[in-house]
């Protein structure tokens, strides 16, 4: 593979955690446009970790997600307490106070004579862990699609538990949900935790493949992307925000054809696909009748799975 | 089994529900009618948790849920079904019976992984007998959203069921039902009782009503205007001018 492809496909794999990130808040029916705060919020604190502090790359990712997590939980307190549009009004508000702290958040070391860590508005330079540690671009990009897996492992683990039961149908209907016994304001939590690890995830990655971040990165145009992949790939399943991320950037951003137009024609597949599929390309109904088509071509599998299945 | 203590709900000004006070006994039927906005919908979202209470108290089975959020007075044992038709209309009938069973099930006795391996064979089993109390084996895999009204309403009591409530509140069960249908409704009552189930049944349907209840309480403005046996209120002054007087009975 060229230079470029590797990095069109790394950017898609970081990309696609905050894709996933909004995708599971979406699922439980919130929509937030501050994902990109636990992005953030991860690449600075695995950044710090790894730069300044000497840590190896793997402690820093988890340290980097573990404090997007603790950053949500510490959100989600306040913020569930709103609903539906207090909610994305909320969260967008919290995304912005957190880029303007990193506007003003110095913290710097001196590593070889040399002031490393975050200055302000200037950003954060030599994350450069990788770089030193001979870690190719091929590698990386290996080590991204890795732990991609691993997070979708986890996302369809959940939707085959009541877990994803319960995230799906607080979703649809938030007071019959309660009705039926369901936690609203635990499981929301929850989410709001489970999606704040996962932007986490892709925020460490980033940083460490850029060697450099800057706070405007994480203006609110990543957040409203994120939800918005989401949207036209569809909420039936986690493949869905995939596919939104894999148009956009593999198709709008990497090739040349649309330079210039991109977010007009992105802008315009986002309006198109709200009116003819408002929840997407792979929407519930879509992974319904796949996984029926896939059961009828598969008879044999089929007397296993029967005994064996979660609800669609 | 429940027993409401002036039960008292302002909404601004309203007094939508004022000084109530009642008590249901286990294993009865006990009707609760009254004119519109008498306050009775009100009421049942007081018992379940769905307003904060202004004042007075509600006890059951012998606990305080006067302040019980919806899933704690859900795992009291109270269940409730809707005036208006509320479905999971994008999941199917299975489906909307499976995720009711199991919003209601303790996280501490969830085994995960041998719950995930397992795929949930005993709540499966579950599943099928409420299918056959719905009377909706034959529709397993329609979208709730396709279902006639009727079928509709038999879901949503299967669902009630899939709680295993205590004690249900119906809020209007035979809102647009034809007669036929509530005749069906009374017998499907009458068993849910023999499975040792408490009713408290919000009904404008009058023949349902004096038919299957034990007991009813008449609510007019937010207050208990009457309280006795079908017949006794049949025969109350009070009730015949807040409400079977003026409306014919039905």
């Amino acid at each position: 593979m060229d230079d470029h492809l590797i990095q069109v496909f790394s950017n898609v794999g970081m990309i696609s955690f905050i894709a996933l990130s909004a995708y599971v808040l979406l699922l439980t029916g919130e929509i937030s446009f501050g994902q990109q705060a636990f992005f953030a919020i991860s690449a600075y604190a695995s950044g710090i970790a790894t730069a300044m502090w000497g840590w190896a790359f793997w402690p820093g990712l988890v340290w980097g997600a573990a404090v997007a997590g603790a950053a949500a939980f510490l959100l989600a307190w306040p913020t569930l307490r709103m609903r539906g549009l207090y909610f994305a009004i909320g969260t967008l508000a919290f995304a912005e106070m957190v880029r303007l702290i990193f506007e003003i958040f110095r913290y710097q070391v001196e590593i070889e004579g040399e002031l490393v860590g975050p200055d302000g508005s200037e950003g954060f330079r030599g994350i450069r862990y990788i770089f030193e540690s001979d870690i190719s671009a091929t590698q990386y990009m290996l080590i991204i699609y890795l732990l991609l897996s691993a997070v979708l492992a986890f996302l369809f683990a959940i939707e085959r538990t009541r877990l994803g039961a319960i995230f799906r149908m607080l979703g649809e209907d938030e007071l019959l949900a309660e009705m039926q016994g369901v936690n609203r304001t635990y499981y929301k939590v929850m989410a709001t935790v489970i999606a704040g690890v996962i932007a986490g995830i892709g925020g460490a990655l980033y940083a460490h493949m850029n060697t450099y971040i800057e706070p405007k990165i994480f203006n609110v145009m990543l957040g409203v992307h994120s939800l918005a992949y989401g949207l036209i790939g569809g909420l039936g399943t986690a493949f869905g925000p995939l596919i939104g991320v894999g148009l956009d950037i593999g198709l709008l951003e990497s090739t040349r054809i649309f330079t210039g137009y991109r977010m007009v024609v992105f802008g315009g597949l986002v309006a198109l696909l709200l009116i003819f599929r408002p929840r997407g390309l792979l929407d519930e109904a879509a992974v319904h009748a796949i996984k029926s088509l896939w059961r009828r071509f598969l008879p044999a599998a089929q007397t296993q799975r029967s005994n064996n299945r979660a609800p669609d | 089994m429940l027993e409401l203590d002036g039960l008292t709900k302002h909404f601004g000004g309203v007094r939508a529900v004022d000084k109530l006070s009642l008590s249901v006994k286990e294993g009865e039927i006990f009707g609760l009618i009254g004119p519109n906005g008498s306050g009775k919908s009100t009421t049942v979202n007081l018992i379940c948790g769905v307003f904060p209470v202004t004042a007075g108290s509600i006890r059951f089975a012998g606990a305080d849920i006067t302040a019980a959020q919806p899933h704690q007075a859900l795992a009291a044992g109270v269940v409730r079904t809707f005036q208006n038709i509320r479905l999971f209309s994008n999941l199917t009938v299975w489906q909307n019976l499976w995720v009711a069973q199991n919003g209601m099930e303790s996280r501490k006795s969830e085994n995960f992984l041998k719950r995930w391996l397992s795929g949930d064979a005993p709540a499966r089993r579950s599943v099928e007998e409420l299918l056959e109390f719905a009377g909706l084996i034959g529709r397993r895999d329609e979208y709730a959203g396709n279902l006639s009204f009727g079928e509709q309403r038999r879901l949503e009591l299967g669902r009630a069921l899939a709680a295993k409530p205590k004690m249900l509140l119906l809020d209007e069960p035979a809102a647009g039902m034809n007669l036929e249908e509530v005749g069906h409704l009374d017998q499907r009552l009458r068993k849910l009782v023999e499975r040792g189930v408490t009713i408290l049944l919000v009904e404008h349907v009058m023949e349902l009503v004096m038919g299957v209840t034990d007991r009813i309480a008449v609510l007019n403005f937010g207050q208990k205007i009457a309280e006795g046996t079908p017949a006794e209120i049949q025969n109350d002054k009070a009730v015949q001018e807040a409400y079977l007087g003026g409306s014919s009975g039905s």
